[in-house]
């Protein structure tokens, strides 16, 4: 069975799951970001850094299946992630002006 | 072998950045070391002849979206952050919980088969025509409700950040005395 995986580029050579690892490690590093944080800005940065991971593999099946639907959706991933980031921004800057918040956990008035 | 040292020293470098976003103390150091991960993970984009989406993160991502981020530190001031607090065994169980999470995709990923690849022009595969040629035909629909998220993100953003209901309300609530309070504590 021959290897699909294999990704050739410019002579060089390189196998699509050296790109998949890769974006696996990101996502697990913004994955113990967002859990091990406190700071919510920080947490929305990890969520970019997730976003971004998951913008990696999309690419590189696109460019293993030669489809470029995945990059399609890699560009749909971009536009939600910007107004993701607006809005979660949004909310940050708005609950900072009515008192400081330094720890994400003390954002619990909605606990019953 | 050019593309293999690129890739590796572009990894690397992702990985680094991507560990100074989580590790680092002050919010500034994480947002620039995104900016990092999202450099090296574009010229990954190039290296998989992405061209269109690897100028739209550079721009779009690495310039923009940091910059909104860079302008809130710049808003809300660098709040150094505190250790523990009321949730102490959460640290180590967030990072058992992401090794075991990462540990499996990464085995998983070790054992992947691929499907055959279609045989297209790889000369023009990911260039602007193409992105064009995708997106105006088979993906219009996504397309233009993606316009339409980007719309509603716009207005509730302005709505939020010009003062809505959130801060209104709880601000005719604080009394005047701890308006008065707050409003002389010095920024620190």
């Amino acid at each position: 069975m021959p290897d699909y995986g294999q990704i050739t580029i410019g002579g060089g050579t390189l196998s699509a799951t050296w790109f998949l690892g890769l974006a696996a490690i990101l996502f697990t590093l913004g994955a113990i970001g967002v859990l091990v944080r406190r700071n919510p800005l920080i947490i929305l940065i990890c969520i970019e850094l997730m976003l971004n991971a998951v913008n990696l593999t999309l690419i590189t099946f696109a460019r293993q299946l030669q489809d470029l639907d995945g990059q399609l959706f890699a560009l749909m991933t971009m536009t939600v992630a910007a107004a993701e980031a607006v809005v979660g921004l949004a909310i940050l800057v708005d609950i900072s002006r009515v008192r400081e918040v330094e720890d994400i956990d003390e954002l619990n008035e909605l606990k019953g | 072998m050019l593309a293999v040292a690129i890739f590796w020293v572009m990894a690397v470098l992702a990985v680094l950045g991507g560990l100074g976003v989580i590790v680092s103390r002050q919010p500034i150091r994480s947002i620039l070391s995104l900016v990092v991960v999202m450099l090296a993970l574009s010229v990954l984009f190039l290296l998989l002849s992405a061209q269109f989406v690897f100028a739209v993160q550079v721009i779009v991502y690495a310039g923009a979206v940091m910059v909104l981020f860079l302008f809130v530190v710049a808003l809300l001031g660098p709040g150094r952050e505190r250790r523990g607090g009321h949730l102490r065994f959460q640290w180590w169980l967030g990072w058992l919980v992401g090794l075991v999470f990462g540990g499996f995709i990464y085995s998983m990923v070790q054992g992947a088969h691929f499907r055959p690849p279609q045989h297209v022009d790889l000369s023009s595969f990911g260039t602007v025509q193409e992105i064009g040629m995708g997106i105006f035909t088979r993906f219009l629909y996504p397309f233009e409700l993606t316009s339409v998220l980007l719309l509603v993100a716009a207005v509730g953003a302005i709505y939020l950040s010009r003062g809505g209901w959130l801060s209104g309300g709880r601000r005719a609530a604080l009394s005047d005395e701890e308006r008065a309070g707050r409003e002389e504590e010095p920024h620190a």
